[in-house]
C-alpha cells in the first residue's frame, strides 16, 4: 500500500473517532466476557469469531497511528500496520459480524462492536475493497434519489397492478385508491421495500384501519448503511425524509426492515415528523380497535424471531408480543430476556450478499436453529426481510420443517372484516 | 545503595505521580474534546432511572457475574481488597483520619486484604494462559498483573511481617514520617525506613508500585474513569 492510500485511509479513521468511537477503542480490557455472545463464536468455536478478537485488529491499528504507545512501547499492545494484509483482515472481522450487538450486552463496560467495525468498513470502502455488490445496490439507490421522474411513471403502473390484490384482503370503499401515492397531508408515509409481499399486505392492513397514509417512491433497506459508508448511508436516507417533508405527513412508517428501521428511528437525528416501524403501527391498530384479528387463523404454535436492530437496538419489544397475543393461542417465547435472543446470522449486509455468504450464514448460525427447534413452534414469525431471508435459508438447510412467516402478512391474513 | 534506594523512595515517587496526574488529565481531555456522539447507542428494554442502573452495571458487574461467575467473584474481590488498599495507603498520610469514625488499625483486614488481592490476581492471570482468553490478551494485559502482582506481594510482606510474624522494626508511624514528608515536599527518611532489615521489601514495593503507577494512565486501567461513562451510553 503506498502512503498515499494509507494516509487517505488514516484520515477516513480519524472521521470516526468521537467520544463514544475513542472510549469503545481504548478501555476493551480483554475479559473475554462477551465470548460466548457472539453467535458466530458461539456455533463455530473460532477464536477470530470472538467481539474482543474482531475490534482488537482495529484497535491496533489506532495504537499505531493515533496512540502514542504505538510509538514509544509497542511491546505492550501489538500496534499493527495499515497494510493490504491488514485490510484482508478487517475485512474477514466486519463482514463476519452482523452487527446484532448482542456482544454489547455482555460486555462489562458496553463497548459497541458494531460501532467498531464500522471502522473496519469505512476502511474497506475507502480502499475500494468493500463488498462490490452492497456498493452498487447503494448508488443505484442514490441514483433513484436523484432521478425520480425517470423512473416515476414505470413505478406508479407497477403499483397499480397489486392493486387487485390488496382488494382481495381487504375490500375499499368505491372510488378510494386502495394504494395512494404522492398524497400531500396524508398522515402517514409508508416506506416499503421493492417486492409486492411488503406492500399487498401492509396496504391491506392501512385501509381496514382506516389510515390516511401514501406510499413512498423510494424502498427502505439502506445499504449505505451495510457497507458503512456514511456519506451514503444520509443520501440514501435524505430521499425518504425529503419526501416525507414534501408531502407533509405526521409520521414515517418504516417496513420490517431492521437496518432501515434503526436508521431513520435513531442514528439520523431528530425529524420533524414522528418515526415508527410498521409493528408499532399494528399494535396501535389493534390496541385502538382500528382493526380485529381471528384468533382462529393459525393454529400451529407461533414462535417470534426479534430482529436485533428493531428490538435489542431499538427498543420495539412490546409491540408485536401484543400482536401475537391478539393473533394466536399458543405464543412461545425464544428467550426469557430480548437482549439474549440470538442474532439469525444475516445481518450487517450478509444476507443481501447472497449466496457469497450462504455457507457462512449456514454455519455460523446454529445456535439460532437450535433456539428456534427448542421452542416447538411450527410458525417463525419475524418482523424483517433480512432476517425473513436467513430464517428461510436455515429452514431449507436444517429441514427445520417450519413456516416462516412475517408478521404483518400474518396480520393481513388474519383481518376481520 | 543508598543512593538507589533514595532515587527509588524519594524522586521517582514524584516523577511517577507527575506522569499519573498529567496523564490521566490528558487522556482525559483528548477523548472529551473529540466530538459528542451524536445518536443514541442504547440497548433496549431500558430501565429507569438509567444512570442508577449505569452505575449499577459498572460497580456491580451483573453481565460478567451472569456469563462467567468464577471471573466475576475474582473480579469483585479484587475490586474490593483494592479499594481497602487504596484506603490503607491514604491512611499512612498523617491527619487522614477521616475512615477512623470506625476505629481500626492502619490497614484493614489484618494482613488478609492483601492475600484475597494476591489470590485474585492469581486467577486473573492464570486464566489468561488458558484458551481462548488467550488469543484475546497481549502483552499488555500480563504486564499489567505482573506488575501489580509484584507490588502487592511485597507490601503485604511489610504487613504480614509486622502482624503475623511479630517484626517490629518497621511501623506504620515510620511509614507516616514518610509519606507525610513527601506530601508536604520535606522529604525525610526515617533510618527505620531504609536501613532494618526489612526496608528492601519496602524499596521493592515502592519501586513497582512507581511502575504501575507511571503506567496506569497509559493502559487499558483507565476503564476505572471510562467505564461509567461507557454503561451511560449502553443505558441511554
Ligand atoms: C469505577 C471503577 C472501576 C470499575 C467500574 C472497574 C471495572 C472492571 C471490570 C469490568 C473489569 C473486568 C475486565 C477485566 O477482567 O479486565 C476490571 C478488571 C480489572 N480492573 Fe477494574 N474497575 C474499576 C477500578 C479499577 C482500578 C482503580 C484499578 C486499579 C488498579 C483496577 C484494576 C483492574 C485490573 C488489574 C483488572 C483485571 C484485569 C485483567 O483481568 O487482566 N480497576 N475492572
Ligand atoms: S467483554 Fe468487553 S471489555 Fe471484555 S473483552 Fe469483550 S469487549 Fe473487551
Ligand atoms: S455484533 Fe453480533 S455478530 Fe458482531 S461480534 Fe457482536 S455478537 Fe458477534
Amino acid at each position: 500500500m503506498d502512503t498515499q492510500t494509507r494516509e487517505d485511509l488514516l484520515k477516513l479513521f480519524q472521521s470516526k473517532l468521537n467520544q463514544a468511537m475513542r472510549l469503545y477503542l481504548e478501555t476493551c480490557s480483554r475479559c473475554g466476557t462477551c465470548t460466548e455472545a457472539c453467535h458466530v463464536y458461539a456455533s463455530t468455536g473460532q477464536v477470530k469469531h470472538i467481539a474482543a478478537y474482531r475490534h482488537e485488529i482495529v484497535r491496533r491499528i489506532y495504537k499505531k497511528y493515533f496512540k502514542g504507545q504505538g510509538k514509544l512501547a509497542s511491546a505492550l499492545g501489538e500496534p499493527k500496520e495499515l497494510t493490504e494484509l491488514a485490510l484482508e483482515e478487517l475485512y474477514e472481522a466486519a463482514y463476519s459480524c452482523t452487527g446484532c450487538r448482542r456482544c454489547m450486552v455482555y460486555c462489562p463496560h458496553g463497548i459497541d462492536t458494531q460501532m467498531l467495525m464500522s471502522i473496519a468498513k469505512l476502511l474497506l470502502v475507502g480502499a475500494n475493497e468493500e463488498p462490490e455488490i452492497l456498493s452498487m445496490l447503494a448508488d443505484s439507490s442514490i441514483e433513484k434519489g436523484k432521478s425520480l421522474d425517470l423512473f416515476k411513471e414505470g413505478f406508479l403502473t407497477a403499483i397499480k397492478n397489486l392493486e387487485s390484490q390488496v382488494v382481495e384482503k381487504w375490500q375499499v370503499e368505491a372510488g378510494q385508491n386502495p394504494i395512494p401515492m404522492d398524497q400531500e397531508g396524508a398522515d402517514l408515509l409508508y416506506v416499503a421495500l421493492a417486492g409486492a409481499h411488503s406492500i399487498i399486505p401492509a396496504a391491506a392492513i392501512f385501509n381496514a384501519a382506516g389510515e390516511n397514509w401514501t406510499l413512498s417512491f423510494f424502498e427502505a433497506v439502506n445499504f449505505g448503511a451495510f457497507v458503512g459508508d456514511p456519506s451514503r448511508t444520509k443520501l440514501i436516507l435524505d430521499r425518504i425524509i425529503n419526501e416525507a417533508v414534501r408531502l407533509k405527513v405526521k409520521e414515517v412508517c418504516i417496513c420490517e426492515c431492521g437496518t432501515a428501521f434503526r436508521v431513520m428511528k435513531q442514528l439520523s437525528g431528530k425529524q420533524p415528523f414522528k418515526v415508527s416501524s410498521i409493528t408499532e403501527v399494528h399494535a396501535r391498530y389493534l390496541r385502538e380497535g382500528r382493526i380485529r384479528l381471528d384468533k382462529e387463523k393459525f393454529k400451529d404454535p407461533v414462535t417470534y424471531h426479534d430482529p436485533c436492530q428493531i428490538a435489542r437496538n431499538a427498543g420495539v419489544i412490546d409491540e408485536p408480543r401484543y400482536i401475537l397475543q391478539n393473533l394466536t393461542h399458543d405464543f412461545r417465547e425464544m428467550t426469557d430476556d430480548v437482549r439474549y435472543n440470538w442474532c439469525c446470522g444475516g445481518g450487517g449486509g450478509l444476507v443481501a450478499l447472497g449466496e457469497d455468504t450462504l455457507d457462512f450464514r449456514m454455519k455460523s448460525a446454529k445456535v439460532k436453529v437450535d433456539q428456534v427447534q427448542k421452542t416447538g413452534a411450527k410458525i417463525l414469525a419475524t418482523a424483517c426481510e433480512n432476517c425473513h431471508t436467513q430464517l428461510s435459508n436455515l429452514n431449507d438447510h436444517y429441514q427445520m420443517g417450519m413456516n416462516v412467516q412475517f408478521l404483518s402478512s400474518m396480520i393481513a391474513e388474519a383481518l376481520v372484516q | 545503595m543508598q543512593t538507589i534506594t533514595y532515587l527509588i523512595l524519594v524522586p521517582m515517587v514524584y516523577l511517577a505521580y507527575l506522569i499519573f496526574v498529567l496523564g490521566i488529565i490528558s487522556r482525559m481531555v483528548k477523548i472529551w474534546r473529540a466530538p459528542v456522539q451524536p445518536t443514541t447507542l442504547q440497548i433496549f428494554p431500558e430501565k429507569k432511572p438509567k444512570w442508577l442502573w449505569a452505575l449499577h452495571d459498572s460497580f456491580l458487574l451483573p453481565t460478567v457475574r451472569k456469563h462467567n461467575p468464577v471471573l466475576w467473584f475474582f473480579l469483585m474481590i479484587f475490586h474490593i481488597a483494592l479499594l481497602l488498599l487504596i484506603i490503607g495507603h491514604l491512611e499512612l498520610f498523617k491527619g487522614f483520619t477521616f475512615f477512623q469514625f470506625w476505629e481500626h488499625e492502619i490497614f484493614l483486614g489484618k494482613g488478609f486484604v492483601g492475600l484475597t488481592m494476591i489470590i485474585a490476581l492469581l486467577y486473573l492471570l492464570f486464566r489468561r494462559f488458558a484458551s481462548p482468553t488467550r488469543q484475546i490478551s497481549i502483552p499488555e494485559d500480563y504486564y499489567l498483573l505482573i506488575l501489580i502482582f509484584l507490588t502487592v506481594l511485597f507490601g503485604s510482606q511489610m504487613d504480614w511481617a509486622r502482624r503475623w510474624y511479630g517484626y517490629a522494626e518497621l511501623s506504620p508511624s515510620d511509614y507516616q514520617t514518610y509519606l507525610t514528608s513527601l506530601l508536604f515536599f520535606r522529604p525525610e527518611l526515617p533510618s527505620a525506613v531504609y536501613q532494618t532489615g526489612h526496608s528492601f521489601m519496602l524499596v521493592l514495593h515502592v519501586f513497582f508500585a512507581n511502575l504501575f503507577i507511571m503506567f496506569f494512565p497509559f493502559s487499558k486501567i483507565m476503564h476505572s474513569f471510562f467505564s461509567i461513562p461507557m454503561n451511560r451510553l449502553r443505558r441511554g
